[in-house]
């Protein structure tokens, strides 16, 4: 993926250690270069950096409030005993699994463009996995208590519970993602080129290690007999399909401020391929939105109570009606949007209908689908359910946290981004000691 | 020939169906009395629905019956103790004709004023025991000592006195394992009225507090509210 | 790493020997930084305060030997001694053999009254400004057995002729999904049927709450407050002591009363006489007459859970 090739002068701003250091030495220098890219900048660079550093403390003391005075200070009761977190945390898994989407196209179909765009979605998945653990995290009311999660330690129940399953995927994906960008950057860091044993076979392993945690934490819902919201097999197939919406959406935008603002050198191929795939996603996911509302509501069963809520109110609680009618507007102006080929070309409409993607997903995927299963509660009472300025706080807090990390990831990723397109010279050829394609 | 077979098939017949009756009338007997264990256990129901034959010994009723005494008027009398002087029913009863038409059509009108009644058809004495009113009568006549009232309830209220017997009628407090423990029970005279035994409304306690109730209400209001314009 | 420095001339003044004034402000920033830190997680030592190294390290209920659970009550008598003022006996009662526990409910009789649902209140120990009880009482229209119909709100005199009342609790299923789906086996099924919670292992992540189908289970939204003079004082490890925050709990069928061959605390105040309790191994129980002679039915069957909670009509 990353060449650097030997014999040409380093980009600016970038330490290359002797290749003849042992790592014991070069490992502690690598991460002090890192400290240091993630701590320096413009203007601007600082001023963000300050704006996500104050939300995220803003956050950080939120939850510790919460973990003081007990969760009664969120908006959540034992009717709708989940909320804007664990909302938040559906939607950033699948922002996680949509991040590797990039990685298909790229090592499946050998495309090159793709390769120095790759380690971006890579990035964007790490960042996303943090928020999600964060996210249950502030959901636990004995944060204190995590050690009894794990195995050997604690009483892990695996493999019956779900949500040990999405344990395990989730801190593989983390590791697995962690390893790929570290590799790369490190060995781009001590001017080697990267060997490709050492990384291909994790990237294929994220491939469908990204189905798996999103589909795990479908099963985490869809298993619950008692909530016939969640209990459709069709959740499997949506989460897929919309984190396959909102991640390459994502995607889409950071490319495109990395070209305008970073001068990162990044062809149209990347982008094109996945409006291609948003293309797609999107109207998969407006179909599956038909299906089950036709599927609910032909029959009309009393299970349908739910989507009733959501989609029309029900007996004077309408409070989600006009965000879920905001989320299908949204995800049909940009299925719309995505087709037109005027609009994928211009940059401006472009990013507004990624926006739109983006944020559809949001609402539907997590306040649209974590608030309904509760409402009417397993009793047929009808509670509703609106976040506390504690749970908006903490919430901000973990998306500035999950930006922070994002930013960083890509500065530190930054002198890989700026290099153009390698050929790959016989020397190098020669070094990386293997006739693997050239990554 | 054919007389004969007849004569004979629905004298066996006629055998059959009561030798049927009187084995169903022991059944309950034989399924309770194994029912519990223990010493302390309600009493079986054989007791409390009295077979044809038997007369109803204190003994074999449910605890509970035990230390109903027989009701006592209060006179404006006071005694040299200084306490209230209490008629039995047979001061005033013997010195006056039992009335066989007072009961639902006509309540007494002289005395036992404000006294509700809402117990079917019966008359008073249907209950009561013309012979000697210090104690009550069951339906074939026979002289039924107010210890013994839950006999007379259950005489016609069967299945409530069935259910009562196999605990799913009737507070309860004490212990569930009988080996262990005993266990207290009401009984019919603590919850039922014996004149107007129909359980009386009562307001419920305890009202939901969580904010889910709460919202509810509030919907709910709006709702009717809503409806009415 | 939280930089708060703004921003400076990119060269290296060499007058202050190679630190430069961006390092400076950097340094002042990372300082500040810090600072905040502190002050935004400060809270968090508050709550740490509160909390013990022994509770932080307790094992598994199962995995704890008598001496260890001798010293946890031990602990938590001291605990609610210092937390509410008032003086209890925890014990730790286990199943006993051969028996297994089973509640039935006669629709016929119920008025409705809550006196279940208050005595639950004050039997377990429950938090006093939310009111929290395990039981839930619906009125239920006649003629229809849909929980939609159902109002949990309904006030004067009861019973009302066109209704009937319902009260739901937990269900003790056979085969749970609050059991299946905890990450931690802080829930489980006990031998004699109970389903338990073991309140110093749960981690507080709410799946089970979003599992069970009947409402059954509570979560401690904040500490629970309860006047000294108002405290049950005879409790049960798995069952009414006092629950600390953050972590779930539910109906145990008063297993501190039950273990011991007493009636639930429910069942002592119903007037009417609508609750049957009793141990449905033994072929002689009432529980098991109820079964076998009167119109039985549960709640939600098609879904599979195996209730151990009946209810029946008596016509």
């Amino acid at each position: 993926m990353s060449n650097s090739n030997l014999s040409a002068p380093a980009p600016a701003g970038v330490v290359i250690a002797p290749p003849a250091e042992d790592h014991l030495h070069s490992y502690p220098k690598f991460l002090w270069q890192a400290i240091k890219d993630a701590t320096d900048g413009s203007w601007w660079f600082y001023a963000w950096m300050i704006l996500l550093s104050t939300i995220a403390l803003v956050g950080l003391h939120a939850w510790a409030v919460q973990v003081r005075d007990g969760m009664i200070v969120t908006g959540m009761t034992d009717h709708v005993s989940w909320g804007v977190y664990i909302a938040n945390f559906t939607f950033m898994v699948g922002l996680a699994a949509g991040g590797v989407m990039m990685v298909i196209p790229a090592y499946l179909y050998h495309d090159r463009e793709m390769h120095d765009v790759t380690i971006v979605g890579e990035l964007l998945a790490i960042a996303a996995i943090v928020m999600a653990v964060c996210f249950v995290v502030v959901d636990l009311g004995r944060p204190d208590r995590f050690w009894h999660l794990i195995p050997g330690l604690g009483e892990f129940n695996f493999p019956i519970s779900m949500l040990t399953w999405d344990v395990i995927v989730l801190n593989g994906y983390l590791l697995i993602n962690l390893h790929i960008c570290g590799y790369l950057l490190y060995t781009r860091f001590r001017g080697q080129v990267p060997n490709p044993r050492w990384y291909v076979p994790f990237v294929f392993l994220s491939i469908g290690w990204a189905i798996s945690i999103h589909t795990v934490t479908a099963f985490l819902y869809s298993g619950l007999g008692g909530r016939p919201f969640w209990n459709t097999a069709l959740l499997a197939p949506r989460f897929l399909v919309t984190a396959f919406v909102s991640g390459p959406a994502f995607i889409i935008v950071l490319l495109y401020i990395l070209r305008r603002l970073c001068d990162v050198k990044i062809g149209d191929r990347p982008v094109q391929i996945l409006v291609n795939i948003v293309r797609i996603t999107l109207l998969i996911n407006l179909l599956m939105v038909i299906s089950e509302l036709f599927t609910e509501l032909y029959a009309g069963s009393a299970h349908t109570a739910s989507l009733r809520y959501l989609f029309f109110g029900l007996h004077g609680a309408n409070g989600l009606v006009p965000w879920i009618w905001s989320a299908v507007a949204m995800g049909i102006i940009a299925a719309i949007m995505f087709l037109r080929p005027r609009v994928v070309e211009h940059p401006v409409w472009l990013m507004i209908a990624c926006a739109l993607a983006f944020t559809g997903i949001w609402i539907e995927k997590g306040m649209g689908l974590i608030i309904p299963a509760f409402v009417p509660s397993t009793l047929h009472e009808i509670v509703e359910y609106q976040p506390s300025m504690v749970e908006t706080q903490v919430s901000a807090g973990i998306w500035a946290w999950g930006f922070l990390i994002l930013t960083v990831g890509l500065k530190i990723a930054l002198p890989i981004l700026r290099q153009p397109h390698p050929e790959m010279t016989e020397s190098q050829k020669n070094n990386s000691g293997d006739a693997a394609p050239s990554a | 020939m054919a007389l004969v077979l007849g004569a004979f098939l629905w004298i066996g017949g006629g055998m059959w169906l009561l030798v049927k009756e009187a084995s169903a009338a022991k059944a309950p007997a034989g399924e309770v009395a194994t029912a519990t264990g223990s010493p302390a256990a309600p009493a079986p129901v054989a007791a409390a629905t009295p077979a044809r034959s038997r007369s109803v010994a204190l003994s074999e009723l449910p605890v509970a019956s035990a230390g109903v005494a027989e009701p006592k008027v209060l006179t404006d009398q006071i005694d040299h103790h200084g306490n209230p002087v209490m008629a039995s029913c047979s001061t005033c009863h013997t010195t006056r004709k039992p009335n066989f038409e007072a009961g639902h059509a006509a309540l007494p009108e002289e005395f036992h004023q404000g006294l509700e009644y809402a117990h079917g058809t019966l008359n008073c004495l249907s209950c009561h025991n013309a012979d000697n009113y210090d104690t009550l009568r069951l339906a074939d006549g026979r002289e039924l000592a107010y210890d013994n009232v839950m006999a007379l309830c259950a005489q016609c209220h069967g299945p409530q006195t069935r259910d009562y017997n196999h605990g799913s009628h009737g507070g309860m407090v004490g212990y569930w394992d009988l080996k262990k423990g005993e266990r207290r029970r009401n009984r019919c005279i603590d919850c039922h009225d014996v004149h107007a035994p129909a359980f009386p409304q009562v307001n419920p306690l305890f009202p939901p507090r969580d904010r889910g109730a709460i919202e509810q209400k509030a919907r709910d209001a709006a709702h009717a509210a809503d409806a009415e314009h | 790493m939280i930089d708060r420095s703004p921003p400076s001339s990119p060269t290296p003044t060499p007058k202050t020997g190679g630190i430069t004034r961006r390092t400076a402000l950097k340094a002042v920033g990372a300082t500040l930084g810090a600072a905040a830190f502190a002050k935004a997680v400060a809270p968090l030592t508050e709550w740490a305060a509160n909390e013990s190294v022994d509770d932080f390290l307790q094992k598994h209920y199962r995995e704890l030997s008598p001496v260890d659970m001798a010293l946890v009550l031990d602990r938590i008598v001291k605990d609610t001694k210092e937390d509410y003022g008032a003086d209890v006996e925890v014990r730790d009662l286990r199943p006993q053999e051969g028996v297994k526990l089973g509640y039935a409910l006669n629709l016929s009789i119920c008025v409705g009254c809550r006196r279940c649902a208050e005595a639950c209140h004050v039997e377990n120990n429950h938090d006093r400004p939310s009111g929290n009880s395990y039981i839930r009482v619906l009125e239920m229209e006649k003629g229809s057995l849909d929980l939609a119909k159902g109002n949990v709100n309904y006030d004067g005199p009861v019973p009302k002729s066109d209704k009937f009342y319902m009260p739901v609790q937990c269900q003790q299923c056979d085969s749970p999904p609050c059991v299946d789906v905890c990450p931690v086996e802080a829930t489980w099924k006990e031998k004699d049927g109970i389903v338990v919670v073991d309140y110093n292992w749960c981690i507080g992540c709410r799946y089970c709450e979003a599992a069970c189908p009947y409402h059954a289970r509570r979560f401690n939204w904040s500490k629970p407050q309860i006047p000294a003079e108002e405290i049950n004082p005879d409790q049960g490890y798995l069952s009414n002591r006092i629950r600390p925050q953050g972590v779930m709990e539910k109906c145990t069928y008063c297993l501190h009363r039950t273990r011991d061959g007493r009636l639930p605390a429910c069942l002592e105040a119903c007037p009417t006489g609508a609750r049957v309790f009793g141990n449905l191994l033994d072929p002689e129980s009432e529980i098991r007459w109820v079964l076998e002679n009167k119109r039985v039915f549960v709640l939600k069957e098609e879904l599979g859970t195996k209730p151990s909670f009946f209810y029946f009509f008596d016509e």
